[in-house]
């Protein structure tokens, strides 16, 4: 588990290096003509450069060692030789691993979804339209940010309880659906979008629900990518919340991995990093998906 | 084709009043352009005509319908924004279609009707393009064409030209005016640019502060500015507006003040006032210094250049006068000079008000003294009013 934090976080923390690199294109930097000496820009480099090693090297430890032979776990050369695929058998000896991530691959493209699109509908309705007692509710929006988790946690497990929902992924889903974030940055990105979009296409006779389908969404469409992929890997990384709603070790894979830490022989060091390759897999390749959206909403962060 | 009647039309933001009482008739293939300075109300009151935003007060009419109240898309009408509002993630095709796709209209009539509209409008070779791959003048076509190929009852326009260059500025308006020929559809257009109003219009309504200040052909406008406010919006450089007092001197009526002497026809007794003259440059005429009562007599200040036409500022009293007229005019600054006009081209508003003033002779009058009253069309808040009468005789 504590694994597959660092290195889903240094993943997260190792885009920016990349972004740099893909957004740069002639006339779209944003600082100021002939700013940076070489010597500077030297500098600069050499520190993105140890900041993205220290990002990465985790990582790339993690693969080494589960890519080892089971019995040289312990091994300190930088490359595994010779490759053995042994530490990835075992783990799938240990824990069900293709369900597991199927699970947790459904609950947090679930609670993503649901949160964008609560997200959107609220942000628009705060952006685009004018009703009494917006101001209060939206500051109740925010306000709910502020309520730490625990706080919510055991009314909201009674609730379920109650629904028999325990021990069920919707069970997991169904109370995140709605977060302050999302609202939040959404409302931001329509705020900033330009009203006279929204004018014209009433004038071009469409409803409200058709603006918002035909018009909001698609230009706002890297600003949902970007926000899409930081609640999937929340949504991906929760631990506690399915521990405790599920109350088994068998449904997701970031409640499988605990299995393979403090055992009776210790820790099981193959089999842990190997799942957790295997955990990191997915959002690594909807980063890769999404990668050209995200890059556009950091350039342009919303509509000119 | 539509007819738009504005009723009693206002509407206040928090503060400020951005439309006030507002009453307009837009006749069935009218080209109306509500011409006014920035932040008149130009805007507010075209977005009120499209639905767009709701009224404080006061109805619209559409075709004898009520629809002060009815959601755009049930009006009939296209816009064209000032910023052109193009779907940034449409090609031109789809842009140009999208009212029609709202519509559900069939695919093939769709296609039909966008192709008929780009090649009236030269598009034809941009339709895969995306907008900010158009110039600004490519993107203006795409946002007329939006709105024409659905064939609404009025276009809408809010100052689809300012953000061209000069150049293609004056093709442009004569592409639209070429279009409201042929389609012969009603058109609000809204611009603070005179040009714009005196070339397109059929019928231009000026604002000012959110108030109807007149209404009528440009020419008209132009010729007979019903407050001192639209002679001085209309007209580069704006008509010459000098304070002065109208009195009667040996039998006539004179009008006074520090280098300023006109006697024009004969008149009775009548209380002198003080009056607002007004004159356009264009119709000042130089005439030698030594010339025996011209109405001016000033000081040459500058002299501009306009290339074809020269304008030159005269002091005269404290005042200052504009004289334009083909170059070379003649003067040099410093100069002393004289300056005469015809007399049917001098305007009189009322200082106050700004009304315009019309001369009632005193013969027509039930009520002995003759006097300068502002016009019958004038509001009745106006107290001056009273004495207004059809019969006035025109200044
Ligand atoms: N949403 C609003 N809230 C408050 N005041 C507004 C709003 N919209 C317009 N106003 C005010 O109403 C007045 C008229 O605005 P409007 O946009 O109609 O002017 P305009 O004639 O179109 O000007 P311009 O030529 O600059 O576009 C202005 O004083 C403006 O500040
Ligand atoms: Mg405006």
């Amino acid at each position: 588990m504590a694994v597959s934090t660092t290195a889903v976080t240094a993943a997260a923390a190792g885009m920016p290096g990349e972004r740099r690199g893909e957004g740069r294109r002639p006339g779209e930097t944003d600082g100021p003509v002939g700013g940076g000496s070489p010597l500077g820009s030297f500098i600069g480099h050499a520190v993105l450069t140890l900041l993205s090693l220290a990002c990465v090297l985790p990582i790339g430890w993690m693969y080494a060692t589960s890519l080892r032979r089971p019995s040289d776990v312990y091994a300190t050369s930088p490359l595994p030789w010779p490759l053995s695929v042994g530490n990835y058998r075992h783990a799938a000896e240990v824990i069900p691993i293709g369900p597991m991530l199927f699970n947790t691959f459904a609950v947090a493209a679930l609670t993503a979804l649901g949160q964008l699109l609560t997200g959107l509908l609220a942000a628009y309705a705060f952006a685009a339209w004018r009703f009494p007692g917006q101001r209060p509710l939206y500051l109740l929006f925010v306000g709910t940010w502020l309520v730490p988790f625990q706080v919510t946690m055991v009314p909201n497990y009674t609730l379920l309880l109650r629904l028999g929902l325990l021990n069920t992924l919707a069970g997991v889903v169904i109370p995140t659906l709605c977060t302050a974030l999302s609202v939040l940055l959404l409302r931001q990105h329509m705020e900033s979008f330009p009203k006279e979009l929204l004018e014209a296409a009433r004038m071009d006779g469409r409803s409200s629900w058709s603006v918002l389908w035909t018009v909001v969404v698609p230009n706002l469409r890297p600003a949902l990518a970007a926000l899409g992929i930081v609640l999937f890997i929340n949504a991906w990384n929760e631990y506690f919340w399915p521990a405790m709603v599920l109350q088994r070790a068998n449904s997701m894979i970031q409640l499988g991995l605990r299995g393979f830490l403090g055992g009776t022989e210790g820790n099981d060091w193959g089999g842990l990093m190997a799942a957790s390759g295997l955990a990191c897999l997915p959002i690594f390749a909807l980063y890769v998906l999404l990668q050209r959206h995200i890059v556009s909403a950091f350039i342009h962060s919303g509509l000119k | 084709m539509s007819r738009i009647q504005i009723d009693g039309l206002t509407k206040c933001f928090s503060k400020v009043t951005a439309v006030d009482r507002v009453s307009l008739d837009i006749n069935h293939g009218d080209f109306l352009v509500l011409l006014g300075p920035s932040g008149c109300g130009k805007s507010t009151l075209l977005r009120m005509i499209a639905g767009l935003i709701e009224p404080s007060s006061g109805r619209v009419l559409l075709d004898g319908r009520d629809v002060t109240f009815t959601p755009p898309r049930e009006r009939d009408m296209a816009m064209v924004f000032q910023s052109y509002a193009l779907y940034p993630h449409l090609t031109v095709e789809r842009n140009i279609g999208f009212p029609l796709r709202s519509r559900r209209r069939p695919r093939a009539e769709i296609r039909e009707k966008v192709r008929e509209a780009a090649e009236l409008l030269e598009l034809a070779d941009l339709l895969d393009r995306r907008p900010r791959q158009l110039s600004g003048g490519q993107r203006q076509r795409v946002a007329v064409g939006r709105a024409l190929v659905r064939d609404p009852g009025a276009f809408l326009m809010d100052e689809p030209l300012s953000n061209l260059d000069a150049k293609l500025r004056t093709a442009t308006r004569g592409q639209l005016r070429a279009l409201h020929h042929r389609l012969g559809s009603t058109i609000v257009y809204v611009t603070h640019d005179q040009v714009e109003a005196m070339t397109m219009a059929t019928r231009v309504a000026v604002l000012n502060a959110g108030r109807l200040e007149q209404v009528g052909s440009p020419t008209e406008v132009y010729d007979r500015p019903a407050s001192a406010f639209v002679a001085d919006f209309l007209g580069a450089p704006p008509m010459n507006l000098l304070p002065v007092r109208a009195e009667s001197h040996s039998g006539r009526v004179r009008l006074f003040a520090p280098g300023i002497e006109v006697a024009l026809w004969e008149a009775g007794d009548f209380p002198a006032r003080d009056i607002v003259m007004g004159v356009r440059p264009e119709h000042l005429v130089t005439v030698p210094t030594t010339a025996e009562s011209p109405m001016f007599r000033g000081r040459v200040e500058t002299v501009e250049n306009l290339g074809s036409e020269e304008v030159a500022q005269c002091a005269v009293g404290d005042a200052t006068l504009l004289v334009r007229g083909p170059r070379p005019l003649g003067l040099r600054p410093g100069e002393q000079v004289a300056v005469d006009a015809a007399a049917d081209r001098l305007h009189m508003f009322d200082q106050a008000s700004g009304h315009r003033l019309r001369w009632r002779a005193p013969d027509v009058s039930p009520s002995p003294p003759a006097s300068l009253s502002p016009p019958s069309s004038s509001p009745p808040s106006s107290p001056r009013a009273v004495f207004a009468s059809r019969s006035a005789r025109p200044v």
